[in-house]
């Protein structure tokens, strides 16, 4: 392995993110060839966590911009800092100074109300990472005007002229594929999918993240999630709902998964009526009776649980 | 192009893009330098860094990757000749096309680095002009009705399936959402709002804009009658669903099955085999009154509002109840924008909706159209601006 790459592995776990080889490559990558990094993957896989430790890796602050509909670019990129600029204006009423010049100062970047796109390009001390966080819900027009920005890394604002980048901030962008995002989009980035993570290093992460959780728990709840994961739900539980189930189990003091525990606490990863519903009955049996335990190492309880579970469904 | 030294690394890296952007990547001469500066990066003698590293760089979405992944094991056969990712990774045969491997192995890292300088920046936008060719092979297929289709045409069709919704969720996109250009003053509460400094306006108040989207829900049918036409249908269904956001997807047959998920989250293969597998009855028979029962029930109050168009695709051969589906339509019509219903059998001339499930559902449709071909089902279009 690169030796920069395992570097980025071992941090990133040393900030608290459990990792694998090949995230560790697309974001060393990502770094080295100071590209934006467009990340894709199922919702609670850890996308923009990646961001936020890059952040703490690097020690660099995260700016972060959350796209919606309707997201324009002054909300991105700058406003004038109105009320300020109005106030100005009154208090040199009586100033004898020509109109151009009060002008000028108003217009200059003491005025400006900095949106994170343009906060992330005027960092002065170091280059800091921009995470512009689903982007698949902004409007295309607003894509649109982001390849702009991802291009050059300037802006230009008419009252003040081009704004040219001190430093090329770190880039991560993340999209839940509710919408296909552009071709030139994607071209501009390094492209990484995650997946929802294997039993082993799910249970790292349950380790890492859920204080208190012991042992036998954490692979009886990522056994289970593992199983789940194989049921067409509508709502199919990340690994963010893994953890708050561990959470719920651990502060209710349940230490183990039975028909009980688990129905008190389905709630923490079934976000939808109907997938509740078809959870209960048989397919939690099957569940419950896989992690139980009887000895078998989990490599081979969960392929024969999800073999079970994907029967049902037909 | 980039100056090729035969068998040298970079002309075999341009030579894999070239082949990636064959089979439909998003692979430009900028794309063949970054995957040097990248294997620059990394430890090219790790087989599997080798093969992240393109990766990132070469993919640009989920699809990509298992086309990638066969031209890559094809492209660099002796890199892998035995198990893929054995990890005691012996001598390097670096690439596999290459007359000169034994050097490109050994001085890897070297030749990469001459190479980038050799090959210079390279302005993409060039590359970026030249269109995929094979313009009027779509338009031949595009007027082909679906039941005309070989086994063979399938892969290509549905390739040209998604660059035609493609651009046409494109096209709807911008016509459906009202641009927003920066913020509109309301004159009236800004005065209102600014009394209390004495009449100088210190804050603005703006005008609230409503957004006016048009979302779309697909009922399609994929019973048994409907079964030369239901694939390429969900075909045009994924297309639509991955290229424009607001989109939901069900299939029904006896029973509704909402499809949306499979559809966002997989490649379309994958994605109709879960279908296939997933829905009872896929060819069974059909009982469109007590499936729009379901969704009515389950899904509507969710999902309809009068911004919303519904679209059935169906030949309305129904099995079902008709006194059900005439109460179902009429919700479904009171509950919506409008209901479209695109039906297949509507290209053979004479076509008169005489079939009972046809003729109950057709006073609470809006519009009633063909969907045999690929031009029928773009036609859609013009329709859906709500």
């Amino acid at each position: 392995m690169n030796e920069g790459v395992r570097r980025i592995l071992e941090q990133m776990e040393r900030n608290g993110y459990i990792t694998d080889s090949e995230i560790a490559t697309a974001v060393y990558l990502a770094m080295e060839l100071r590209k934006p990094l467009l990340i894709e993957g199922q919702a609670g896989v850890g996308k923009t966590e990646i961001a936020k430790v890059l952040s703490s890796m690097l020690d660099v602050d995260l700016i972060r911009l959350q796209c919606y509909e309707g997201l324009d670019v002054n909300t991105a990129l700058y406003e004038w800092n109105y009320p300020k600029q109005m106030l100005r204006i009154k208090m040199e009423e009586h100033d004898r100074r020509s109109v151009a010049e009060k002008e000028h100062e108003i217009f200059s970047e003491d005025f400006l109300l900095k949106r994170p796109l343009l906060e992330a390009i005027t960092r002065q001390d170091k280059a800091p990472v921009l995470l512009i966080d689903e982007v698949d819900r902004a409007d295309e027009e607003f894509e649109a005007f982001l390849l702009e920005v991802l291009s050059d890394f300037q802006v230009s604002i008419p009252e003040i002229g081009t704004v040219k980048a001190t430093h090329v901030p770190y880039v991560v962008l993340t999209s839940n594929r509710t919408r296909e995002l552009s071709d030139a989009l994607r071209r501009r980035c390094l492209f990484f999918w995650i997946d929802y993570p294997s039993f082993e290093k799910e249970v790292r992460v349950v380790k890492a993240k859920v204080p208190g959780v012991n042992d036998a728990l954490a692979d009886q709840i990522c056994m289970f999630m593992q199983g789940v994961r194989s049921v067409r739900l509508i709502k199919t539980p990340g690994v963010a709902e893994t953890l708050d189930w561990g959470m719920a189990l651990v502060s209710l003091h349940r230490d183990h998964l039975d028909e009980e525990n688990v129905r008190d606490t389905l709630v923490a990863f079934l976000k939808d009526n109907r997938d509740v519903q078809k959870m209960s009955g048989k397919r939690l049996d099957v569940l419950l009776s896989a992690v139980s335990g009887d000895g078998r190492p989990p490599g081979d309880i969960i392929p024969a649980l999800r073999q079970q579970l994907t029967a049902l469904e037909v | 192009m980039v100056g090729s030294h035969k068998g040298s690394l970079l002309a075999n890296v341009v030579d894999f893009g070239m082949r990636l952007r064959q089979r439909g990547l998003l692979v430009t001469p900028g794309e063949g330098i970054d995957s040097l500066r990248a294997l620059r990066s990394v430890d090219i003698a790790d087989r599997r860094e080798f093969y992240l590293a393109l990766r990132t760089v070469m993919t640009s979405r989920l699809e990509d990757i298992p086309i990638f992944d066969e031209v890559f094991f094809d492209f660099w056969p002796r890199l892998f000749a035995d198990d893929p990712w054995d990890e005691g990774a012996d001598q390097l045969a670096l690439p596999a096309s290459s007359t000169a491997s034994d050097d490109a192995a050994g001085e890897g890292g070297d030749s990469v680095n001459e190479e980038v300088e050799a090959g210079g920046p390279q302005d993409d936008d060039t590359a970026e002009e030249q269109e995929v060719a094979g313009y009027s092979a779509d338009e031949l297929m595009s007027g082909k009705d679906f039941s005309a289709f070989r086994a063979d045409e399938l892969e290509e069709m549905i390739r040209i399936t998604l660059r035609m919704a493609r651009k046409m969720a494109t096209r709807l996109s911008r016509r459906m959402e009202q641009t927003r250009h920066g913020h509109v003053i309301d004159r009236r509460r800004t005065m209102r709002r600014n009394l209390k400094y004495g009449g100088d306006v210190i804050e603005l108040a703006h005008k609230q804009r409503k957004i006016k989207k048009t979302k779309l829900v697909l009922l399609c049918d994929v019973s048994g009658s409907m079964d030369v036409y239901s694939r390429f249908l969900l075909q045009f269904i994924y297309a639509l669903q991955s290229n424009f956001a607001r989109t939901e997807s069900f299939v029904f047959s006896t029973q509704l099955s909402r499809v949306t998920d499979y559809f966002r989250n997989q490649d379309i293969y994958d994605a109709l085999d879960t279908i296939s597998k997933e829905v009872l009855d896929w060819s069974g028979g059909t009982r469109i009154g007590q499936s729009l029962e379901t969704f009515n029930d389950e899904w509507a109050g969710s999902l309809l509002d009068q911004r919303t168009v519904v679209i059935v695709l169906s030949d309305g051969w129904d099995t079902g109840d008709a006194e059900l589906l005439d109460v179902q339509m009429s919700e479904l019509q009171r509950r919506s924008a409008r209901v479209i219903w695109l039906n297949p059998l509507m290209s053979n001339r004479g076509y008169q909706p005489l079939c009972r499930g046809m003729r109950t559902a057709l006073p609470y449709i809006e519009v009633f159209a063909p969907a045999h071909n690929l031009n029928s089902l773009m036609d859609l279009e013009q329709h859906l601006i709500a």
